[in-house]
């Protein structure tokens, strides 16, 4: 229907993303204001079974593109299919690699306008208006297609732009998927797979992150960093100095080229502050920075900047929350 | 074996950026360099020229006149030859429009490789490689932390979710790199002089077969507003107090907002 909104949910080993039940909500959000409904359009492994379950997010329809865990661009013919069978108003796309792949062959396809990645989306006047912070955070934008544009308009959605509601009623309708064409993006293939040494977090879904820089000088250092992530029942991230020093893996990197993340608090200890980082983390509602340098980039835009040695502020704070909390490690 | 590198002009990473009042990125008096994350895929192309597996390598950009300076830094790294796509028409092209004309460009060229870096600086939306992939029917084969090209095939190794693969896809492709395939190489001084003789040829719109009229006035987006971003409060300070207080005033803070 002209109305619907669709959006991509993304699972992985058997589970649905954070990003789909956020999408879930906003694509229900924005059909409210369309006068349509919500539309899964599920992939990854997980997605067979629990396309319906996104019903309980707000999602009234789902389409499954397959149920594997590899990169998505590889069900890029049948979402075209399931896109133009669909006949949407507009599409959410996780900002997320594989959400990237999957809404650009959407728009090389079928030559549809493209927002992102965006941080509020809306439906005025009938059509999807989009709010972008761009030129590095510089300027806030806000863009709507050109008149007579042809739908559905894609945006690239930020994690945590919309917060997933539970406990809907009902379950998502799970329909016929498409037949599609062959196309030149199945022609890719995963050729190897190979598993991490230590298990690493999806930090996109964390909503604590504790992130090391240089400043944590080296492996070990990651330690108390750790400890405090644990008793604030949050993770742990890195810059990309320490990523590229082999300190911590290249999932937990935050920034340009890393993860771009919005958790409720931040703490960045031992991280300056370059603008490669900031664009990744500078959406957290809060931004503590613990740095030695009174001086660090970091210390202009933080909502809290403690200046001083974070091998003794971290474990102090670490014990302090345990305190409060009154739990182990006090 | 032939490679076209795509780069993008944009301004300096620390510049004062702007829009004009109708809208656009102000390019007055801001300084220009390459897409950063552009050099990346360059340093990758020239590795492979560096190990004999790439014969040419081209760059390839669209703007308005002055992203000839970026290709003249792209080709003092090395390389052969450049391409500037510059029309009036193309003034506030989106990245649909912009995937449009790469994409005619690339059609033109017919590299075995089209190699880009995984975003651009200023718009950060990634969708161009793809866009151009779908437009020329070819495989995308994206993030890459290293590209490796042979036996009529690309493959570039991907970061997963709990690890890494290879993704392979027969040749001609359309590729991203990432910043972990290794840091560009500088420019020489030999490199510099060199580039002044190297060819690079512009191209209209009409030279790359396309007409304004199917780039739909250069976008099927439309920017109604830009202003500065909302006013943070201003950064509270803790310094100068040991240890263990400063726990204690963060905790508080912490507290406060009903974070712990």
């Amino acid at each position: 229907m002209r109305n619907d909104i669709l959006f991509l949910a993304e699972f992985s080993a058997g589970k649905p993303a954070r990003s789909a039940l956020e999408l879930a909500t906003g694509a229900a959000d924005l059909a409210l204001q369309s006068g349509g409904v919500a539309v899964a359009l599920a992939y990854g492994s997980g997605a067979a079974d629990g396309a319906s379950g996104l019903g309980a997010h707000g999602a009234r329809r789902a389409i499954v593109l397959g149920d594997e865990d590899r990169p998505a661009i590889t069900y890029a013919a049948v979402a075209v299919a399931a896109v133009r069978d669909a006949d949407a108003l507009a599409l959410l796309a996780p900002a997320t690699p594989n959400g990237r792949d999957l809404a650009a062959a959407l728009v090389g396809t079928l030559h549809v306008p493209a927002f992102g990645p965006v941080r509020a989306a809306r439906v005025t006047d009938g059509v999807l208006e989009t709010e972008q912070a761009t030129l590095q955070g510089n300027v806030i934008t806000t863009a709507r297609p050109t008149d007579g544009a042809p739908t559905p308009s894609i945006a690239l959605v930020l994690a945590n732009t919309f917060t997933p509601v539970e406990g809907n009623t009902g379950s998502a309708e799970v329909t016929q998927t498409p037949d599609a064409a062959e196309s030149a993006f199945s022609r890719a293939t995963v050729a190897e797979s190979h598993e991490a040494d230590a298990k690493v977090v999806n930090l996109e879904e964390a909503t604590v992150i504790v992130a090391g820089g240089r400043g944590v000088g080296g492996e070990g250092g990651f330690g108390p960093l750790r400890d405090l992530a644990g008793a604030l029942g949050g993770a742990v991230g890195a810059s990309r100095a320490a990523a590229d020093a082999g300190w911590i893996p290249y999932q937990l990197q935050i920034g340009q080229t890393g993860k771009v993340v919005k958790p409720a608090l931040y703490i960045g200890a031992g991280i300056s502050g370059a603008i490669q980082h900031r664009v990744g983390m500078q959406s957290a509602e809060h931004v503590i920075a613990i740095n030695r340098d009174p001086d660090a980039p970091i210390g202009d835009f933080a909502d809290l900047f403690v200046v001083g040695d974070l091998f003794q502020i971290v474990p102090a704070l670490t014990e302090e929350i345990h305190r409060r909390k009154g739990t182990e490690g006090a | 074996m032939k490679i076209v590198v795509c780069i993008k002009q944009v301004p300096a990473t620390g510049a004062d950026k702007r829009y004009t009042d109708d809208l656009r990125l102000d390019r007055n008096g801001v300084e220009a360099i390459i897409n950063p994350l552009d050099e990346y895929a360059i340093e990758q192309a020239l590795r492979l020229v560096d190990d004999g597996t790439v014969e040419n390598v081209t760059y390839l950009t669209m703007g308005p006149e002055q992203a000839s300076e970026a290709l003249r830094r792209a080709l003092a790294m090395g390389g052969d030859d450049a391409v500037l796509v510059t029309d009036p028409a193309l003034a506030g092209a989106d990245e649909w429009a912009t995937a449009k004309v790469l994409a005619a460009a690339l059609d033109k060229l017919a590299p075995d490789v089209a190699l880009m870096g995984m975003a651009s600086d200023d718009a950060r939306g990634s969708l161009v490689p793809g866009a151009v992939a779908a437009m020329r029917d070819l495989p995308l084969l994206s993030y890459g932390a290293e590209l490796a090209v042979g036996n009529g095939a690309a493959r570039v190794r991907r970061l997963s979710a709990t690890g890494f693969d290879w993704i392979t896809a027969p040749l001609p492709v359309v590729a991203t790199v990432t910043d972990q395939v290794g840091e560009p190489r500088y420019a020489s001084l030999k490199g510099i002089m060199a580039a002044k003789r190297k060819p690079l040829e512009t191209w209209s719109l009409a030279e790359v077969g396309l007409s304004a009229d199917e780039l739909s006035g250069a976008a099927l987006t439309r920017v109604t507003d830009a202003r500065p971003p909302e006013a943070k409060p201003p950064t509270e300070r803790i310094e100068n107090v040991p240890p263990a207080e400063a726990a204690t005033k963060i905790a508080d803070w912490l507290a406060a907002r009903k974070l712990i």
